[in-house]
């Protein structure tokens, strides 16, 4: 915990190099670990269920893997915050780097690259090369068209920053499953929710 | 030393020590990610129940004007979350709810297992683990696989204990059943927990259906699986720890005609 602490105040050169060795770290030694193929099966029995449910009204199903996702990334943050000790983020940019480098490292052992800034610094996007939800997975032609089938992972963030005082917009640009070039993950901050403070105090 | 135990390693250990190594080669997630989608998936499947009832609960006169202009706001607007209820309300939903709509939510459940299981089965053959062989596979051979890896490469562990009357009806009993470690239960547990509880072992049960229905155990009815958790007499009896995890399978399969 003091490690990560003493690495996050440093300069920042030092501290991006630290993050990675930081989570490299915890995923090694402090993770009990699955078959990430067993993983991708089971979601993709969730998903399939889904859509047999729905009647393959895909609108639906995006909807409640959403909605899955948010209820997972209330209670994935405990864990998260738990498991790296880490302190609050002055700046999007530096969000956005614990994102890719500690939790997508942490839960889903990848590191996905970000970009695509807006102007005024209050949107970025995640790009997926390896998205362990949909290895071997190849979406029907009805499918294809409308189901975002890892609508789940904007759930999960989306629940997880809100419980970090971020209200953000988070949605897929595009996947690979479409035909895209990219899978493009976009996280737009709306604002920073405020501390409460208890009525009739100061 | 390494070239004094090498002798003693017959071939088929050295098989299984690669075979091992290849595993653990494989990629990995994250072991909390997937006991939460595991159990997430029950409040969903709670949720989708909720939203298929209100669709046939009398919405037919929908094409009005007023519909219309909802639907155009829904596609308009971004807000995913629009009715979303978290997962502790949609629990106790399930609780409150009668036989029928919770049999509905088990079975939407149970058939993601089958799902899982149907697919689960190939990856553990085509993974080439030397200690399967199943060219002359009797039913016995076949459960054993389900306790030994399949168990294992869901939870981390083996069944506990497997018993059966060599007529097609198997006990299968997990002393610490995972997806419910984290829950807090007593000993003795209320009608309300036992209820609650009950939508989380209907995965597994699906699992099993799926594993043997991909070996062949294919007619309908053929296999029928239930679990329980037991209680405290009942693993008493069979000599383990008495313990408010333990779950109880119970596999029944019909012989072909």
């Amino acid at each position: 915990m003091s490690a990560s602490m003493s690495g996050n105040t440093a300069s920042s050169s030092s501290s991006k190099k630290s993050l990675k060795a930081f989570s490299d770290d915890i995923w090694k030694n402090k993770t009990a670990k699955i078959n990430a193929e067993l993983f991708t099966l089971t979601y993709g029995s969730i998903v399939s269920q889904l859509c047999t449910d729905y009647e393959r009204d895909f609108a639906k199903v995006n909807k409640q893997l959403y909605s899955m996702g948010y209820n997972i990334g209330v209670r994935l943050i405990e864990d998260f915050l738990a498991r790296t000790a880490l302190p609050r983020c002055d700046s999007l940019a530096k969000t956005s780097e614990v994102i890719s480098k500690c939790a997508f490292k942490i839960f889903l052992n990848v590191t996905p690259q970000i970009g695509n800034w807006s102007s005024n610094k209050d949107s970025f996007s995640i790009f997926l090369d390896e998205n362990p939800l949909s290895e071997f997975v190849e979406l029907p032609m009805d499918a294809a068209r409308e189901l975002w089938y890892s609508n789940i992972l904007c759930g999960v963030l989306k629940g997880a920053l809100e419980m970090v005082q971020m209200d953000c917009d988070v949605y897929f640009a595009s996947d690979v499953l479409k035909g895209d070039q990219t899978t493009e993950l976009r996280v737009k901050l709306n604002k920073i929710l405020k501390d409460e403070i208890p009525a009739g105090e100061d | 030393m390494d070239a004094s135990q090498r002798p003693e390693m017959t071939e088929h250990q050295k098989q299984q020590l690669q075979f091992q190594l290849f595993q653990d080669s494989l990629p990995k997630v994250n072991e909390i990610v997937y006991r939460m989608l595991l159990n997430e998936a029950i409040p969903m499947a709670v949720n989708v129940q909720d939203r298929l009832s209100e669709e046939s609960g009398g919405h037919e006169d929908n094409e009005t004007e007023q519909g219309l202009e909802q639907d155009l706001d829904a596609k308009l607007t971004f807000d995913p979350l629009k009715d979303h209820v978290p997962s502790h309300k949609l629990l106790q939903k399930y609780l409150t709810a009668d036989e029928e709509y919770q049999n509905k939510v088990d079975e939407r459940l149970n058939n993601i297992g089958f799902l899982l299981g149907q697919k689960l089965s190939q990856l553990l053959i085509f993974s080439n683990n030397p200690s399967l062989n199943f060219r002359d596979m009797d039913l016995l051979a076949v459960m054993k696989f389900v306790c030994r890896d399949v168990w294992r490469q869901l939870f981390g562990k083996q069944i506990d204990n497997l018993k059966t009357n060599h007529r097609g009806t198997f006990y299968l009993l997990d002393n610490n059943y995972k997806p419910v470690e984290s829950f807090a239960l007593d000993e003795d547990m209320s009608q309300e927990e036992q209820t609650l509880i009950e939508p989380y072992l209907e995965i597994p049960c699906g699992v099993i259906r799926g594993v043997l229905d991909s070996l062949g155990f294919q007619e309908k009815g053929q296999v029928i699986c239930t679990a329980s958790i037991t209680s405290d007499r009942e693993s008493q009896k069979t000599g383990s720890s008495a313990s408010s995890r333990a779950v109880l399978f119970n596999v029944q399969i019909n012989p072909d005609r």
